[in-house]
């Protein structure tokens, strides 16, 4: 790792690099902005109450709340009370979406969130810890004429959480119970145009079915999708970073491969984490397009999991191969204390996930949080990931804390050393501050624009500009790290300088050939005569002797 | 959309909207003097409100939102083909601008279809009609100032890096609620009162404006002092407070309600009886949560207090004599 691009490029030149990617960054926050719309929607339904008139239930029956062949509506219950209707009789129906739209592959997942009004009465109250099980199905058409296809039917549990905030006496009779939002229903992929939910509340006074669950006057839906704008440039941008990030990956690794020593261990995991990269980059969502795979949002998740447990890791090794202490590291397993927590938290929010998305693929009504067991489990496991989490950051801490110790003790040293080793000791100490202050910008940029984009939901006022904040924030973000990765990729590939020219300089994008004019002030210059990173390793140990 | 087709689509929604106001007008104003009698709550002939008092406008705040909670809803329900997409920020027609980015929310829908309907009543350009849009008005942004902010978060593993968040409608009591608090803090229009009195012309229009111009949309205006809504009022259509039943005796109520004998009896110069009623009321009931209700019936006697006119005027009489008398002594 001796003689990294970042230590040979004269202050200009990094400052002309770091402009550049600035600029970039301002264009992906911009995208987002001013081209993208808000990231997702959220559409209200109220469920229209049909009357099911049949005396035995069929399947195969399909209520529709509006347009053609539209079921027998009631208003309200009054109305049922008075026509004798039971329960059981009734049959919410929801069509999603409104009159004249459709749905589309675009929205790449919908989440339906069901909410209850339930009226309070004095003598009807919620029970404590009262259950609502619903008999749901879910059905599509891609022809607003055709017959409905039943896509999933479930009977499912939710537990329901109200509470009522006036005074509980007659007067307030009729006001309604504040309800927790319930989890409903997630699909991955939307490939059809014509949703249909039905819903019943059957009542079994025997099994204690839906007894003691108030007076219930409507059921409210929202359904949440991604916006197919924002898909559209979401598609674009990683279309875009894919071979910007493959490019130079490969370019930082023929680098590598053309030094006369074998890869140390901290130029594999900038590798590794090049390909993590790649692998969030590559667009597979343009599949979900043309195919109905459902997948694709655990998939999307993993992938996540997989580049956020290889940036964290890549933090932890390269703080310690910048200890400058006399231990050889080098090695994989040196890191397992660190590392360990990292692999163990992601694995538990792999579970995790699995329990929730990997079930919903085959029921989308399932929810983790809807029974006691499930949440005690899903709780247990978030437990232990953010145990996880603190701990890696205790040690990352640690590290950080340790280089900073070791660098002002070096510093004292460092007049005292010959040239080479006190060059090398001020080459170590540049890359690892330059880094360290990098990280810290990006961390603290992703924080910052994370809080403005959750105080300020929506959009901001730009003269006649719409920004969208949420759309720049993810855009942005996402930006921000693929630059990240880029820039480590291309500032801590070995600098090709020392090899002379012998080397083609061509293969360098920027190129640092105007290092060699010696004009430019150079930071540190690099240890010429010291190839192999072994030497270094052996000078460190003689330095420790000292 | 407008015209005779729109007026067929929203009719029943607006109608609807419009009633559900009033009930909470009268829930809101049950243990007031002026209990908002249903001569004041004709909307569409003007006669009634054509006076500008506080309580007509609390009653043109709580119709227009009504009727803006009305269709909100039902437009979520899908009564409407039109609804939320046909001409919003973003909306092209034929489904392209929802897919790029959805479209307008059905709140907003409401909003304009309520102020197309409820506003097309007010024909005037006097001071009186901008006080009732200004009304009107109010009650709508009442509707949005009581609205909730719902969140879901659904990033990676459900985590909040991704979250979508929503305003939903309150209950309609919380708009009552809220629109009860404003009436008490109506404020009074200054305004010269020749040019008011004067009518529709088009002088007055600057001057209406400028006394507009220090009061904040969300706050209830009236013109003109309310009567003296104890004694009936036949050209109001108002009845007076005689007849009117007030509430006693129960500790847990609220100040409100247990003053509530004494603003509407005593100090209208009225007294309070006593009526004992048998009821006979459901008990001991099994619920479903819709349609069925499996009851005992059983009979309460239950106490009722109503105001009433004092017999023959003879106690005040009486009063009168007596203070005569301590001025000769």
């Amino acid at each position: 790792m001796a003689g990294a691009i970042i230590e040979n490029m004269s202050t200009k030149k990094l400052v002309i690099m770091g402009v550049t990617l600035l600029l970039f960054q301002a264009f992906a926050f911009m995208v987002g902005g001013l081209i993208a719309p808000s990231p997702t929607t959220a559409v209200h339904y109220l469920a229209a109450k049909c009357v099911d008139t049949s005396k035995h239930r069929q399947e195969t029956k399909w209520f529709m709340p509006w347009g053609q062949d539209q079921c027998e509506k009631i208003r309200s219950f009054e109305e049922a009370m008075a026509k004798k209707i039971e329960a059981n009789n009734i049959v919410f129906a929801v069509h999603i979406p409104l009159h004249y739209n459709e749905m589309s592959p675009w929205f790449q997942f919908m989440l339906v969130i069901l909410q209850f009004d339930i009226a309070f009465k004095m003598y009807n109250q919620i029970e404590d810890g009262a259950l609502v099980t619903v008999d749901v199905g879910l059905a599509y058409r891609d022809d607003p004429t055709s017959e409905w296809t039943e896509m999933a039917h479930s009977f499912e549990q939710r537990k329901l959480n109200c509470n009522f905030t006036t005074a509980k006496t007659f007067e307030n009779e009729g006001r309604y119970y504040e309800c927790d939002l319930l989890p409903f229903m997630e699909v991955g992929s939307v490939s059809h145009k014509y949703y249909l939910l039905n819903i019943r509340l059957p009542v079994n006074e025997r099994k204690k079915i839906n007894v003691g669950i108030g007076e219930i006057k409507d059921i409210r839906l929202v359904s949440i999708h991604q916006n197919g704008g924002f898909t559209k440039v979401w598609f674009a941008m990683k279309t875009f970073l894919t071979p910007s990030i493959l490019i130079i990956m490969i370019w930082y690794w023929r680098r590598i491969t053309l030094l006369s020593r074998p890869p140390v261990l901290l130029e594999k995991v900038i590798l590794a984490l090049g390909i993590s990269m790649t692998f969030i980059n590559i667009p597979v969502e343009w599949f979900s397009i043309g195919f109905n795979w459902t997948w694709m949002l655990l998939f999307g998740d993993i992938r996540q999991g997989i580049f956020y447990s290889m940036l964290l890791s890549f933090w932890i090794i390269f703080c310690g191969e910048h200890l400058m202490d006399q231990t050889e590291r080098n090695r994989f397993s040196v890191y397992w204390r660190q590392v360990g927590p990292i692999v163990f938290g992601s694995f538990c929010l792999f579970i995790f996930d699995m329990c929730e998305r990997g079930v919903q693929l085959t029921n989308p009504f399932y929810s983790v949080w809807a029974s006691d067991v499930g949440t005690e489990l899903a709780m247990a496991f978030i437990i232990v990931a953010g145990i996880c989490a603190c701990l890696y950051f205790l040690f990352l801490c640690f590290m950080v804390f340790q280089v900073f110790r070791n660098i002002s003790g070096k510093r004292t040293s460092l007049p005292a050393m010959s040239k080479a080793r006190r060059l090398h000791y001020e080459g170590l100490i540049f890359r690892f501050k330059f880094l360290m202050l990098v990280t810290l910008f990006c961390a603290a940029m992703t924080v910052i624009f994370f809080i403005v984009s959750q105080v300020h939901d929506g959009h901001w006022h730009w003269g006649d500009h719409e920004v969208q904040v949420n759309s720049a924030f993810f855009t942005g973000v996402y930006g921000m790290w693929n630059l990240y990765v880029f820039a480590i990729m291309f500032l801590y590939a070995p600098s090709h300088k020392r090899y002379g020219d012998e080397q083609s300089s061509g293969q360098c994008i920027t190129g640092d050939h105007g290092a060699n004019s010696g004009e430019d002030i150079q930071l540190t210059t690099t240890i010429t005569h010291v190839d192999a990173p072994t030497e270094i390793y052996k000078m460190m140990g003689k330095t420790a002797q000292e | 959309m407008t015209g005779p087709k729109a007026f067929l689509t929203y009719a029943s929604s607006v109608q609807g909207g419009a009633q559900s106001g009033i009930q909470e007008c009268k829930h809101q104003f049950a243990l007031d003097r002026w209990n908002c009698p249903e001569s004041t709550l004709q909307l569409s002939t003007h006669k009634g409100l054509r006076s500008a008092t506080r309580e007509t406008s609390f009653v043109h705040a709580i119709s227009a939102a009504g009727v803006m909670y009305t269709l909100t809803k039902n437009c979520s329900m899908g009564d409407f083909d039109n609804c939320g997409c046909d001409d919003s920020r973003i909306g092209q027609t034929g489904g392209r601008g929802w897919i790029w980015g959805g479209c307008s929310d059905n709140v907003a829908f409401g909003e304009k279809i309520s102020k197309q309907f409820v506003d097309a009543l007010e024909d005037g350009h006097d001071s009186r009609a901008a006080v009732n849009l200004h009304n009107n008005e109010a009650g709508r942004l009442a509707i949005k100032a009581t609205m909730r902010k719902a969140c879901k978060c659904h990033g990676v593993s459900g985590s909040c890096s991704i979250q979508t968040c929503w305003m939903q409608l309150a209950d309609f009591r919380e708009v009552g609620n809220y629109l009860k608090m404003k009436h008490e803090h109506a404020k009074k229009l200054e305004m010269d009162k020749k040019p008011a009195r004067a009518g529709n012309s088009a002088d007055n229009r600057g001057a209406i404006t400028h006394a507009f111009r220090n009061i904040a949309r969300t706050e209830l205006i009236y013109l003109e002092d309310s009567p003296d809504y104890c004694v009936k009022n036949q050209s109001l259509g108002y009845q007076g407070t005689e007849r009117r039943e007030c509430l006693k005796g129960d500790k847990n109520m609220s100040q409100w309600e247990r003053k509530s004998c004494r603003r509407l009896c005593y100090d209208c110069g009225l007294r309070v009886v006593e009526k004992r009623i048998e009821v006979v009321s459901s008990c001991n009931c099994k619920f479903h949560w819709c349609c069925t209700v499996k009851c005992e019936k059983c009979t309460q006697v239950v106490t009722k207090y109503y105001c009433a006119r004092k017999e023959n005027g003879r106690r005040s009489h009486n009063k009168s004599k007596r203070k005569h008398r301590a001025r000769r002594h």
